[in-house]
């Protein structure tokens, strides 16, 4: 098999994850910091870009040019509520480009706006990377995990940021359904457990997901998803953040929230204390000069933390219930409850699942932070062709997250394809005209759950003309859906009394990027990626250069590892213990002229940059 | 006339297990995923499976299409005989576009 392997790529809200299936099993590669997820940030400085750890290490010394969250942008308007009300929480700035939101950040001393694609692009082609470093050669496929309930332009503008990054995204996989793998997987190797009904409970920084499955075999039958796009660690973090901000109001007079660096400081901290709630009942934010030069310290408990919460909490099970609904399954009927995602950690989360399947114990079996991207690389090596054992009987049926349908008269959403039907489909509904003689009918096509066309999002819309004259109500005109695998759409009409027919397929709608501009983002992607490569091509000469390390150490290093790799060559078979010696030997000579260089450099080994002035607040 | 039975390759009086059982077999091998080769072929075998499927996994629907075909199902399953018969009558078509 001399074909490199396809990777499967969780591109989260607040971290990212990338697996790859190879030798029978699904491996989590580890980025070059040795963590096994990145964060998805992209920070912007006077004089270089960074992604993923290097970018969120100095989030609290470059706020309003650090950028995460682009994922919550994804096939948003600039006015769309949840923009509006994420913007008053995001220390950088967005602007409406046409009605389209943009991100903008100053790079390299000059003003810079990115696409929420462009960013994503850059996390996309640093997992790419982290990828290729693992795997030694070019990767060019790959699976990337969306929201379940991600509708059709969100899907397609994953696709775009793929082409961007240089990746073909073989297949846009419902991050839930992804996540279904990784657990199925896991069973299987424990017998016969015949037809199992499966409850995805996914809750990470961003989005919530619920999915039902029915898994038999090696099939997995989605039954139904649901969820919520704006729920998550995320806005668990901000309730913090406002209570931190009005005590802080409280004991010192003074609105810290006017000042950015305070905010993204005590956004960190917060976001820290969260997770310590999740195994202690108290956690304490400490932080020197916050705000005017007053050190903040404060404790919470985690029964305040869950107060402040309890709405958002709650509303994790609407989604349940709808899923459940739409499955057709009682609670009963569910046999495993699987827990993935960050913020299913939370105790209180836990507890109100575990309450409403009546103290049912819930399934923490599979990894809840790379569960996703484990999937999408089984699903990854299935569609590149992958044909070992492991994987060659695997099927996963999956659905439409949302209904899909045309305005009738009135404004009337006619469903044509109900959310949660099994993909690929095609279905067809018949219409007829509303007036006598109507030569032309419009077809608009929707998304959404609402009775009226109004309440649902437009995907795209044609006239079908040359209707025969006709009273109204007598011409049959046959409109027909089709969704692929990815849940990309096609809409035919076509007369069946006149013969006319016309086509959209409903991609090329208003919130895609369109090609021109794809083209024009690859470029400068390839452009950003060249300054990077000059940038570690000078850090590079730079350690190395006469300049930073006198000739005569550099010699000195030189021979004494030449003089290691000579000793390795002739002397495989030695004891730990001397290798261990000859190590040492080694560092003896070559410690104090690095320790030396750092010194001169005035920065730490590694390159890490301070991450805030206590300690406190580094990770 | 397409015969769900016959796609599905189960007898008439298939109880909801056999279905099951036979849509699940059918579908690993025609879905356009594990069929590379023969995308386009597979694309249409999976639409029918799944078509057939849909309706005789659900008693309601099956008892419908035994009884009318898929005719009587057309337009959201809501047309009941009386409606069935007049092809062209006003109520076959309750949706129609905006003028």
């Amino acid at each position: 098999m001399a074909k490199t392997p396809a990777i499967g790529i969780d591109l989260g809200t607040n971290y990212s994850c990338v697996a790859v299936f190879q030798h029978g099993k699904v491996e989590i590669i580890a980025n070059d910091q040795g963590n096994r997820t990145t964060p998805s940030y992209v920070a912007f400085t006077d004089t270089e870009r960074l992604i993923g750890d290097a970018a969120k290490n100095q989030v609290n010394m470059n706020p309003s040019n650090t950028v995460f969250d682009a994922k919550r942008l994804f096939g948003r308007r600039f006015d769309d509520l949840p923009v509006q009300s994420d913007m008053n929480h995001w220390p950088f700035d967005v602007v409406s480009d046409s009605g389209k939101p943009k991100i903008k950040v100053d790079y390299k001393g000059e003003s810079k706006y990115f696409s929420p694609e462009e960013i994503s692009a850059m996390v996309l082609m640093k997992m790419k990377e982290i990828a290729e470093a693992y795997l030694g050669a070019h990767v060019s496929n790959a699976v990337v995990s969306v929201p379940a309930l991600y509708n059709e332009s969100q899907r397609q503008a994953i696709k775009d940021v793929g082409t961007i990054s240089g990746l073909n995204v073989l297949r846009v996989i419902s991050e839930p359904t992804a996540a279904a793998f990784a657990y199925g997987f896991d069973i299987r190797g424990q017998g016969d457990h015949g037809e199992r009904n499966v409850l995805i409970f996914d809750l990470g920084g961003g989005a919530l997901n619920v999915s039902v499955l029915t898994i038999e075999d090696c099939i997995f039958e989605v039954k139904s998803m649901a969820g919520d796009l704006h729920l998550g660690g995320e806005d668990f973090d901000i309730r913090l953040v406002n209570h931190f901000v009005r005590e802080f109001k409280r004991r010192h007079r003074k609105d810290l929230s006017v000042n950015k660096r305070a905010m993204r400081r005590l956004r960190t901290a917060c976001e820290r204390a969260k997770r310590t709630l999740s195994t202690s009942t108290s956690a304490s934010v400490e932080m020197e000069s916050l705000f005017d030069g007053i050190d903040f310290y404060s404790t919470i408990t985690r029964s305040r933390f869950e107060e402040l919460n309890a709405d958002l909490f709650r509303s994790t099970l609407e989604p349940v219930e709808r899923a459940l609904r739409d499955s057709k399954l009682d609670r009963g009927q569910v046999h495993d409850i699987v827990l993935v995602g960050g913020s299913t950690r939370i105790p209180k989360i836990q507890k109100l699942l575990q309450d409403f399947f009546g103290g049912k114990q819930l399934n923490k079996s599979v990894n809840p932070d790379e569960a996703v991207a484990y999937g999408a690389a089984v699903q990854a090596a299935i569609l590149n062709g992958d044909r070992s054992e492991a994987v060659q009987d695997l099927l996963v049926l999956d659905v439409t997250p949302l209904s899909l349908g045309i305005e009738s008269a009135d404004g009337v959403m006619t469903t044509v394809i109900k959310r949660n039907t099994t993909i690929p489909t095609r279905q067809t509904q018949t219409l007829t005209t509303d007036s006598d003689n109507q030569s032309v009918v419009p077809v608009w096509v929707y998304e959404g759950e609402g009775a009226m066309t109004r309440d649902n999002n437009l995907l795209g819309k044609f006239w079908l003309t040359g209707i025969p004259p006709a009273p109204k109500g007598v011409p049959q005109i046959e409109v027909a859906f089709d969704v692929d695998a990815n849940n990309f759409l096609n809409v035919w009409a076509v007369d069946k009394t006149g013969g006319e027919e016309n086509t959209i397929t409903v991609a090329n709608h208003k919130e895609r990027l369109s090609n021109a501009e794809i083209e024009r983002m690859v470029k400068e992607a390839e452009g950003y990626k060249e300054d990077d490569r000059h940038k570690d091509r000078m850090g590079a000469k730079n350690t190395l250069s006469g300049d930073k390390i006198p000739e005569e150490d550099r010699k000195k290093i030189l021979d004494k590892v030449n003089d290691a790799f000579n000793w390795l060559d002739t002397n495989q078979l030695r004891e730990k213990e001397e290798f261990e010696r000859k190590k040492e030997e080694m560092e003896v000579v070559c410690n104090p002229i690095i320790i030396r260089l750092y010194q001169t450099a005035g920065s730490a080994p590694g390159g890490a940059s301070g991450c805030g002035p206590t300690i406190d607040e580094v990770n | 006339m397409v015969d769900y039975y016959k796609v599905l390759e189960v007898p008439r009086n298939a109880d909801t297990n056999d279905i099951k059982k036979a849509y699940r077999k059918l579908a690993l091998k025609w879905h356009p995923d594990k069929n590379p080769d023969r995308k386009e072929e597979a694309d249409r075998r999976f639409k029918e499976l799944s078509e057939a499927y849909e309706v005789l996994s659900d008693d309601k629907k099956r008892k419908i299409y035994d009884k009318y075909g898929k005719e009587g199902l057309m337009n959201g399953g809501s047309a009941h005989h009386h409606h069935y018969h007049h092809h062209t009558g006003p109520d076959m078509f309750a949706n129609s576009f905006p003028g």
